[in-house]
């Protein structure tokens, strides 16, 4: 009565009962084998998606960004007060007669510096510039900055392809560019391109550095000079539009664009929320690909299930010999359970295993694309935590799946059985 | 004779209905008996007379509807499941009508599988206790063998040696010579006679064979599920209590 021979017996016989029917159990192997690869092969593509854009919209955009406009407690309250919007409504300004720029932003740049979460700050201003050049004219996302502070934030200098993004500093009236729009303008290092923006003054701007992040909407659009620079073509003198923040870990972004827009008072945008369309899509995705996968899988633990019970069916009368020879039930119970976490738990392996090679076979996958992200191979990112939930989903669905079937078989009666047979 | 302390197998008033309402039909009816250890007893009657069923309930493969049965002081009905698997793996050898084994196992695996679940001897031991039983029945020759590699007089002899070699205190066979030659036959009724000969445990084997039935030391007749006739006599094999 030892449970070691206990054990020992029905591993003993479930393991041979397995071997007999290499088919039909190879055919329930395949089934748990194909869910799991796919979990594993999906995952790592929308992963790697994922991971792709999201380093891209991290390698140079900033975490949080603090903007210009003012949060307004007031205004809520009046309105709360007057129980009606109206009066807020006239009380609110329009755009145009109020001086748009954050106040006092040395003080807030140095006050981000010292909050725990935050490993950059730098102020900068944004606004659309016309370049034109060679006869060619392109819109240009403007970003006026100080150089150093900002390569903090957002590490430009390591894009650069040809040029030096701190000679923006050294010579006067200086431009980086991204790549896509020195390539649609003609331009090269050295060039001198004409900017002008309305409202503000044109000036001849010296081509210093051309950048490539990676990032087509980026590289196809991006230009940063210094701040006087911007403010000047700009014709804001002295403003700040925004402050760019780095923070130590971006998964805390949402958090601490709350409370720095409270402490504040400044509106604030995290980029989770700036990306919210993309991420919403991930998430989508994501799902789609749970429900693709926990099909799959549920298809294997059907496999189990008709293969088990067509088994437990048929060996009724194994069963009694079992029995009548002193197997207790839940040892024909634990039988058939061990062959379905047997069954699932090698289609787990070989799903792992073929997983990996199929992350490596689509990562070497040749697909040119140039949309969000840019690559010259199909995006595909592995995760050590695939090839554990590849095993758990499995070992899951195999146990359940051999639960209705190893429950039969322990309810087999002997008696009824060897009646059966003599009648 | 006065040896109620050697009474191994003991049935009380035991009833068995099957079927349930206006469909239910009594197989045995009130089956008092009492086989003392180390006896040979043959059990006979006409097809249907209810000799599987009274086999069945002897050895807490079934349930009975009245009555009581004890080996060996323990009364089957009052056994849970477990305990009566736990019987029946420890103290009883079945052979039944048709020969059952398991077909993925060899014979000596067949033979080993309920030692192994008793727990009592390491895989070695089992296996030379199971060639030992094979041998035997002159099988062990052909230990290797599936039973789809074996002829059905052979594939009954593993069944037989199955039950014997976990050293039962009771075997009960159903039939056990019914598919086998007379040569065959008659060693099936060697080992069992020497089994209980040598008071190593108590026979009760169904058969329709005349002559065994006489020659065994008790012959028990059952008719439409009531003992006709119960005669204890000398065959080949003494009783061995003399
Ligand atoms: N499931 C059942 N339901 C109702 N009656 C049954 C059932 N199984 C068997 N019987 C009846 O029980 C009676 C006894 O059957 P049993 O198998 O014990 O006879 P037996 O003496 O072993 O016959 P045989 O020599 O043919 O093996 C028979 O009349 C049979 O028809
Ligand atoms: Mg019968």
């Amino acid at each position: 009565m030892t449970p070691l021979a206990t054990i020992k017996t029905i591993s003993f016989i479930a393991l041979r009962q397995l071997w007999e029917r290499k088919l039909l159990n190879g055919i329930a192997v395949g089934g748990v084998t194909l869910g799991v690869l796919v979990l594993i092969a999906m995952n790592g593509i929308m992963l790697g998606f994922s991971d792709k854009f999201t380093s891209a919209i991290l390698k140079i955009s900033p975490h949080v960004i603090l903007f210009d406009t003012e949060l307004r407690p007031v205004s809520p309250l009046l309105e709360r007060y007057m129980q009606t919007p109206v009066a807020a409504q006239i009380a609110h300004e329009s755009p145009t007669d109020r001086q748009v720029r954050i106040k006092r932003p040395y003080e807030i740049v140095n006050a981000l510096r010292q909050v725990p979460e935050v490993e950059a700050a730098a102020p900068s201003l944004a606004g659309m510039v016309l370049l034109e050049f060679g006869g060619k004219t392109k819109s240009v996302d403007l970003r006026g900055i100080e150089v150093a502070a900002q390569d903090l934030v957002t590490p430009i200098h390591q894009y650069v392809k040809s040029g030096r993004l701190r000679d923006l500093d050294t010579s006067h009236d200086s431009i980086a560019l991204g790549a896509g729009i020195a390539q649609d303008l003609g331009l090269k290092v050295g060039d001198s391109v004409r900017a002008a923006a309305p409202g503000g003054k044109p000036l001849d701007l010296l081509v210093v550095a051309i950048f490539e992040a990676e990032v087509p909407p980026i590289d196809k659009t991006r230009g940063y000079t210094t701040l006087r620079t911007a403010q000047t073509l700009l014709g804001r003198p002295d403003a700040i539009g925004r402050i760019e923040i780095r923070l130590w870990d971006p998964a805390d972004a949402i958090r601490v664009n709350d409370s720095l827009e409270r402490m504040f008072g400044y509106d604030g945008e995290s980029w989770k929320e700036t990306n919210a369309n993309f991420l919403a899509i991930f998430a989508m995705q994501d799902m789609i690909v749970g429900f693709v996968v926990g099909a799959i899988l549920l298809v294997g633990g059907f496999g189990i299930l008709a293969i088990q019970i067509m088994i437990v069916l048929q060996k009724q009368r194994d069963i009694a010999i079992l029995r009548s020879v002193g197997l207790r039930r839940s040892d024909i119970l634990r039988i058939f359970l061990m062959q379905g976490v047997i069954i699932s738990l090698v289609g787990g392996l070989l799903g792992d295993g073929l997983g990996k090679v199929a992350i490596y076979y689509l990562g070497q996958l040749p697909v040119k694309a140039e949309g969000l992200v840019k690559t010259d191979t199909f995006l595909v990112k592995e995760d050590p935590a695939f090839y554990v939930y590849g095993i758990g989903f499995a070992l899951l669905v195999g146990v359940i799946a051999s639960l209705i079937p190893a429950y039969r078989g322990s309810r087999v009666e002997p008696v009824e059985v060897l009646r059966g047979q003599i009648g | 004779m006065d040896r109620s302390d050697d009474v191994l197998v003991e049935t009380r008033n035991l009833t068995r209905a099957l079927g349930d309402g206006a469909a239910q039909q009594t197989i045995l009816h009130d089956i008092s008996l009492s086989f003392d250890r180390g006896q040979f007893v043959a059990l006979t009657g006409a097809s249907g007379s209810g000799k599987s069923t009274l086999l069945y309930l002897l050895g807490a493969l079934d349930r009975q509807s009245g009555g009581e049965v004890w080996i060996e002081g323990v009364e089957m009905g009052a056994l849970d499941d477990d305990d009566r698997a736990a019987f029946r793996n420890e103290r009883l050898g079945f052979v039944f009508q048709f020969h059952f084994l398991l077909p993925e196992f060899s014979a000596l695996e067949n033979v080993i599988i309920p030692m192994m679940r008793r727990g009592n001897w390491s895989r070695s031991e089992a296996e030379d206790r199971g060639y030992e039983a094979l041998r035997m029945l002159d099988l062990h020759e052909l230990y290797f063998r599936k039973p789809g590699q074996l002829s059905g007089g052979q594939q009954q002899r593993v069944s037989i040696a199955r039950a014997v070699a976990n050293e039962p205190s009771l075997i009960l066979a159903d039939e056990p010579t019914g598919n086998l030659d007379s040569k065959n036959a008659e060693g099936v009724f060697q080992v069992f006679a020497n089994l209980a000969s040598e008071g190593r445990c108590t026979v009760v084997m169904v058969t329709h064979d005349a002559d065994f039935a006489r020659r065994a030391n008790r012959q028990v007749r059952l008719k439409d599920g009531r003992v006709i006739e119960d005669s204890t006599q000398h065959g080949p094999t003494s009783v061995g209590r003399a």
